[in-house]
């Protein structure tokens, strides 16, 4: 069936091709087309979305009625088991202490709904440094892991050293939204005077070497070569590749400049591309393999939140 | 089988991309198993004068015999632009296109202007199909000397409702995809399809109960994208979203019935 099917794809090709010919073709055509035809092979996309246990490092749970049963869904759909989930403050927001309690309350019932397929991730603001450090204590002590912020701080702000210092001591990994940025060189206007850039990642990497920090979205917008290129010595800044814009050089670049062991599957809610440009990039099985899963699961050992 | 309906091969100014040649595109068809690809000129994007862009990809495909067997040429025309429809003629008649490619954002004209009109219209009784991409890149991390602007889809109604008898293919669905009433219908009454290389593609499932089976084909938007996106929005839709028979239309048969393949 499948030697009918080339066939039968072959004779196609070869009548569709020779159609648009100008009177410049030759008779040797048709035996290109033979030739041709025998090297597009078949590609089973969803066999291969079955073969990689995955967990998603940069997921998210809305305070919507179709939420977190859409994301399972999307989740399904690809074949991704686990999912780190945060609910970071809206940007802009007043990112006071009951905002930061009431993100967190949302993902901590979403994770005991779905505790199988949910990994949760707090969030807070350090500019409440009590009040941060209180909500530390009590979403670790509720099972969660890591920390997922946005942009009312930047990451290298003095503010968030006691915070980087619990998360060491806890050995847990903090996520960090990234903004545009200088992606047209300058600073996009859209952007707030607080967003974490590349640089700032570096600098508080070197401060801080025991730290673990995720570099946020790849593919959400921002210049990925400029933040692989900035990034490439911080060894302990990983990079997840989540995000809309599933640009055809990122993930090959990024593993390029910051190597295999840094790189994280994520999708950030664009579950296609999250996957899809994993499976297109120039990589080994294995390496799908470390980038889709055991990457970040490495990350959770460190802890002892790993998954089995 | 797979038709890829949106491919480029050329050069992006502000970027390398990897699979911008017949070669490198070709190798990634075999690797993922795609049969044809409708491909136009990425270069041509920047030209003013589109045709030499053609012409410089007509060559290349026609340097090899592997490259004409598996690539279908869509050319770039710019209709504010001296001799171009010498150049419409050309394509048609020595190139053999299958469609043509349009960029009023890059080329700087109005898509529902009197030359862009006049195209459509040879376009249409020439039976060649009419290609726009609601975005060549995502704006954001582009370089401070390409385009700002993007496309949102209601923004084609006027040019699908100016010519409404034109065949249409829209590209790299991006951006915001919400149509008033009157506009979605516009889009189920006309031959409109569009690719599954767009972020805005989110729900093919729902899109196909939206606008019907016929309206979607298979499309990469490669060199820019990657290369496998388009095709799992594909063949990740549930037995109830999409049987086998409605899958297969969306790989390969609506390309075939839209390009006359």
């Amino acid at each position: 069936m499948r030697n009918m099917e080339q066939i039968n794809r072959r004779n196609f090709v070869r009548r569709t091709t020779l159609s648009s010919a100008s009177f410049f073709f030759t008779q040797s055509v048709h035996q290109g087309a033979e030739d041709t035809m025998a090297s597009a092979g078949t590609y089973d996309i969803m066999q291969e979305v079955r073969k990689f246990q995955k967990i998603d490092s940069h997921a998210h749970v809305y305070f919507s009625a179709d939420s977190p049963e859409t994301q399972i869904d999307y989740a399904d759909r690809m074949k991704i088991a686990k999912l780190v989930i945060s609910r970071p403050m809206r940007p802009g927001s007043p990112g006071n202490p009951d905002e930061f309690r009431a993100c967190n309350d949302l993902v901590l019932h979403c994770v005991r709904k779905y505790p199988d397929r949910f990994i949760g991730q707090m969030t807070l603001n350090p500019q409440f440094g009590k009040e941060s450090m209180e909500e530390i204590n009590r979403c670790i002590g509720e099972g969660m892991v890591g920390l997922k912020v946005y942009n009312h701080v930047k990451i290298n702000d003095p503010l968030f050293y006691p915070v980087i210092e619990k998360f060491i001591d806890l050995k847990m990994i903090m996520l960090v939204h990234v903004g545009i940025g200088k992606s047209r060189i300058v600073l996009d206007k859209r952007e707030p005077p607080n967003i974490s850039l590349p640089s700032d990642f570096v600098e508080i990497a070197t401060r801080y070497p025991e730290a673990m920090f995720q570099f946020a979205h790849l593919a959400g917008g921002e210049d990925w070569e400029d933040a692989c290129k900035s990034l490439q010595h911080s060894k302990n800044v990983y990079v997840d590749v989540a995000g809309s814009n599933n640009d055809a050089g990122i993930v090959d670049f990024a593993v390029e400049y910051l190597g295999e062991d840094r790189v994280l599957f994520g999708c950030d809610n664009s579950f296609y591309q999250g996957v899809g440009h994993i499976l297109a990039a120039t990589l080994t099985d294995a390496q799908r393999t470390k980038i889709f899963f055991e990457n970040y699961n490495q990350i959770l050992r460190k802890s002892g939140r790993h998954v089995d | 089988m797979l038709i890829d309906c949106n491919a480029y091969i050329g050069h992006w100014p502000f970027r390398i991309r990897k699979y911008g040649s017949c070669a490198a595109l070709l190798s990634r068809m075999n690797q993922f198993g795609v049969d044809l690809a409708l491909v136009s000129s990425l270069s041509a994007c920047f030209y003013k004068n589109t045709q030499t862009a053609n012409q410089t990809l007509y060559d290349e495909i026609h340097s090899q015999r592997i490259f004409r067997d598996r690539f279908l040429l869509m050319a770039v025309i710019n209709p504010i632009y001296g001799g171009w429809r010498d150049d419409l003629e050309i394509c048609h008649r020595k190139f053999g296109i299958r469609g043509i490619k349009l960029y009023p954002k890059y080329h700087g004209y109005d898509p529902t202007g009197p030359e862009c009109t006049e195209l459509i219209k040879i376009a249409r009784d020439r039976d060649l199909v009419i290609a726009f991409s609601l975005r060549m890149v995502d704006s954001r991390p582009s370089s401070w000397l390409d385009i700002n602007e993007e496309w949102d889809l209601k923004d084609l109604i006027p040019v699908i409702r100016t010519v409404p008898h034109a065949r249409y293919l829209i590209q790299n669905v991006s951006n915001r995809i919400d149509l008033e009433d009157g506009d979605s219908q516009v889009l189920r009454d006309a031959s409109v399809l569009m690719d599954t290389s767009g972020r805005s593609i989110t729900n093919l499932g729902f899109l196909i109960k939206t606008y019907g089976p016929g309206k979607f084909v298979f499309g990469t938007h490669s060199p820019v994208l990657d290369y496998c996106t388009g095709l799992l929005r594909i063949e990740s839709l549930r037995q109830e979203e999409a049987d086998e028979t409605v899958r297969e239309k969306i790989r390969s048969g609506n390309a075939r019935q839209l390009f006359n393949l």
